[in-house]
């Protein structure tokens, strides 16, 4: 009895201790609990690496809540490729981040779903006019903004030029240049011609989409938005890849995006499909003592296919949006204004140079902006974009067109893989150009059909 | 009573049933719009080819990582029950695979398996063994590498669960073989493997379940494009249905269809094997 007294009492001093430590831990938790509200401002964002985190925080969130006292800012870096299901999956639950970056092949699926609110007074506030013309209008609907551009990096091939040059073969420009280079440049067992990355956001639907507007083609009709996975432009496509995966290293459908700027610096192979400013931390850091700079790893624009007028690029930009559901809009709005201030954005371009280009046409070729050390070192990589936008060169990411931006089943068009199971078969597997690119059709029309969109009979 | 029922019924029951509910509907991921299909999305599966081969895939997978488990499990498992200097740090040591998370041993595994730096290839082109450097995730290969990564694993609980049953074994047994003249092979055949009859049936069934419904290991492999494509097992399916495809209707089908193969297998198994266990 007296042991049971005991354990009821020790039972009840816990409780009673426990009950005090509650009520300290929330009583230390000034002043949210204690009667002023703490709101938060999530804002997610794809710019994963450190400096450029430490960068929004110093600058953009700094000053942001100075201005609110009250607020607190949590900013979120997102892995690109995990930006669309953790999006979709708070969308889904009811719990959106108040500001996001979205793929701008996302923006429309959402905007014709009703998620986005539109921001025509910010996109003024920050310079309409300013904004390049190849970023400037990606999300206009209906005559109304639904997103603005953070910034814009270039994508592109990087080559050993020095190892080309030793071929005496010039810069390519068609599907058969490419072909006839990498097979060049391949040197058994010690080197492979080039190597794209195998993840399926990229090979199953970046590359596909410039592919398609390299060679005349489209994702889909424009009038009935039917699938064109058979379309002579896709088939002459996927004949060019089956040659050229005769110089890829066998491995590269399991290898992932940094594996190929790992593979291009050391040496493993002499070019990467897919390369952006990134690349050129990786060249600084892995290439051997005296290549580690423009003249040995160059940009080159990708090549034409035989149907095709010029070779087209992605742009890497994902656009800023503010959901309907958001719980703080308004001071999202006032968030980007802060951003887009010259003194911070510049900061924030700086953190990764060239990757994150400045969207304002009168700060690229800004003095300031070109005078740090790495854009200085690298100032071909920034003319190269810089010309690739002149040329109209580019597209953005998974837009087989400019019109691409209306299609607004993108997302799960490069959700399915369908695309990047047609490009693995035929690639890796061998398989019929035609055959898989039948197979491929019949999948994209059932899925299309599936999620209500099909418009074809 | 009532707690226990609360918590069966909202962590059980209330899943599979609102998962059995979702698989009648085709429901977008995440809009909250639905359409009653009724069992429309069942009879897709059931001609769709990439339903049979996410089967198919799942088969293979499971069988070998099983088969290579028990065989590895109980070599150890005896190895570890016999007596030797450094036995018990060696039964610490077998452990190591399974305490360490799956996000390490998958990325581990594919560091020893890069084609261009990983160790294996190191080793076998400095021996003179291969001369062009097998591309161990690539196409030809994935499937074994994710095999060998997952027996890695998960052989560990095989050898815990199997060396506890060793241990109980009573010694008189042994003793009794030796005097007839049986030697290590009979005495293992004859003594071992009865006693240990029940306690393999049990490890088969969970290990099957498991590397059947595995999800991470085959994900972190490979993820879904490229050379995922060649071990997209039936979850992995499952899960681009639902959060890549955006059909969340149709995951929710792939997640019964899956529970009803194995419900399938388990009353097979029972039946073939659970009446030996009775004698």
């Amino acid at each position: 009895m007296d042991r049971v007294e005991g354990a009821v009492t020790t039972r009840r001093r816990f409780l009673a201790g426990a009950a005090a430590a509650g009520a300290a831990a929330l009583a230390g938790r000034a002043p949210a609990v204690l009667g002023q509200p703490a709101r938060e401002l999530h804002v997610w964002h794809t710019e994963v690496e450190p400096q450029t985190v430490r960068t929004i925080q110093e600058t953009s969130i700094a000053e942001f809540e100075r201005k609110f006292p009250g607020f607190k800012v949590r900013q979120q870096a997102l892995g690109w490729g995990d930006l669309n299901t953790k999006l979709l999956a708070a969308i889904a639950a009811g719990n959106p981040p108040d500001l996001t970056h979205l793929n701008p092949f996302m923006t429309a699926s959402l905007y014709t779903k009703g998620l986005l609110r539109p921001m025509d007074e910010l996109v003024r506030a920050i310079g309409e006019k300013d904004i390049h013309p190849a970023v400037r209008t990606l999300q206009l609907f209906d005559g109304k903004y639904y997103g603005v551009t953070h910034a814009m990096g270039a994508i592109f091939i990087c080559e050993r030029r020095d190892l080309r040059e030793q071929k005496k073969l010039k810069p390519v420009e068609t599907y058969d240049d490419l072909v006839t280079l990498a097979a060049a440049l391949t040197e058994d067992g010690r080197r492979w011609g080039i190597t794209i990355p195998g993840e399926k956001l990229y090979m199953g639907f970046t590359f596909p989409a410039e592919w398609l507007a390299s060679n005349g083609g489209s994702w889909v009709d424009p009038k009935t938005w039917r699938p064109q996975l058979r379309s002579k432009a896709m088939l002459e496509t996927l004949e060019f890849l089956q040659r050229l995966n005769r110089s890829m290293p066998p491995s590269w459908a399991g290898q992932k995006y940094l594996d190929t700027l790992a593979a291009l610096a050391t040496g493993k192979v002499a070019m990467i499909y897919l390369s952006g400013a990134r690349t050129i931390g990786y060249i600084e850091r892995y290439a051997p003592e005296g290549l580690r700079d423009p003249d040995h790893f160059q940009p080159m624009f990708k090549p034409r296919g035989p149907s095709g007028h010029k070779g087209i690029s992605s742009l890497d930009g994902e656009n800023w949006a503010v959901f309907s559901q958001s719980r703080y809009p308004d001071e999202a709005f006032e968030f980007l204004r802060i951003f887009y201030k010259r003194e911070h954005y510049l900061k924030y371009c700086h953190s990764v140079p060239i990757h994150l280009s400045p969207i304002f046409t009168p700060m690229l070729g800004d003095p300031e902006y070109l005078a740090h050390p790495r854009i200085r070192k690298w100032r071909s990589w920034h003319d190269f974009m810089m010309a690739g936008l002149k040329a109209e060169r580019f597209l953005p990411i998974g837009f087989s067109r400019p019109d691409d931006k209306l299609v607004p089943f993108l997302a799960e068009l490069d959700g399915s893989g369908i695309v990047a199971d047609l490009i693995v078969e035929v690639m890796v597997g061998g398989k019929s150009p035609a055959t898989e690119a039948e197979r491929a059709q019949r999948r994209a029309e059932e899925l299309l059909t599936q999620l209500g969109f099909k418009r074809w009979s | 009573m009532a707690p226990s029922l609360l918590l069966v019924g909202g962590l059980i029951l209330y899943p599979i049933a609102y998962n059995l509910w979702l698989s009648l509907f085709d429901k977008h991921a995440f809009l909250p719009a639905q359409t009653f299909v009724g069992l429309g999305n069942y009879r897709y599966f059931a001609t769709d080819p990439e339903f049979w081969s996410s089967v198919w895939y799942g088969t293979v997978y499971a069988a070998s990582t099983i088969v290579l488990q028990l065989v590895l499990g109980v070599l150890a498992a005896l190895l570890l029950n016999e007596g030797f200097r450094g036995r018990t740090l060696l039964r610490g040591v077998v452990l190591f695979p399974y305490m360490i998370p799956t996000i390490v041993a998958v990325i581990l595994w594919k560091w020893l398996l890069n084609d261009s730096y990983g160790l294996v290839n190191s080793v076998l082109v400095g021996a003179d063994l291969v001369r062009v450097p097998p591309a161990w995730l690539g196409r030809d290969w994935i499937m074994w590498s994710l095999i060998v990564t997952s027996v890695w694993q998960f052989f560990p609980f095989v050898v815990v669960t199997y060396l506890a049953r060793l241990q109980t074994i009573p010694p008189e047994l042994y003793e009794a073989a030796t005097v007839d003249g049986a030697g290590a092979g009979r005495r293992f055949l004859h003594v071992t493997l009865p006693q240990t009859r029940s306690v393999l049936f049990v490890i088969v069934l969970l290990r099957s379940i498991w590397m059947f419904t595995k999800f991470d290991t085959v994900w972190l492999m490979a993820g879904e494009g490229g050379v995922g494509r060649y071990i997209r097992t039936l979850p992995v399916y499952a899960y681009s249905r639902t959060f890549t495809y955006l059909q969340a209707g149709m995951g929710a089908t792939l997640a019964v269809l899956m529970f009803g193969l194995l419900v399938g297998a388990t009353a097979v198994y029972f039946g073939l094997f659970r009446d030996e266990e009775a004698v």
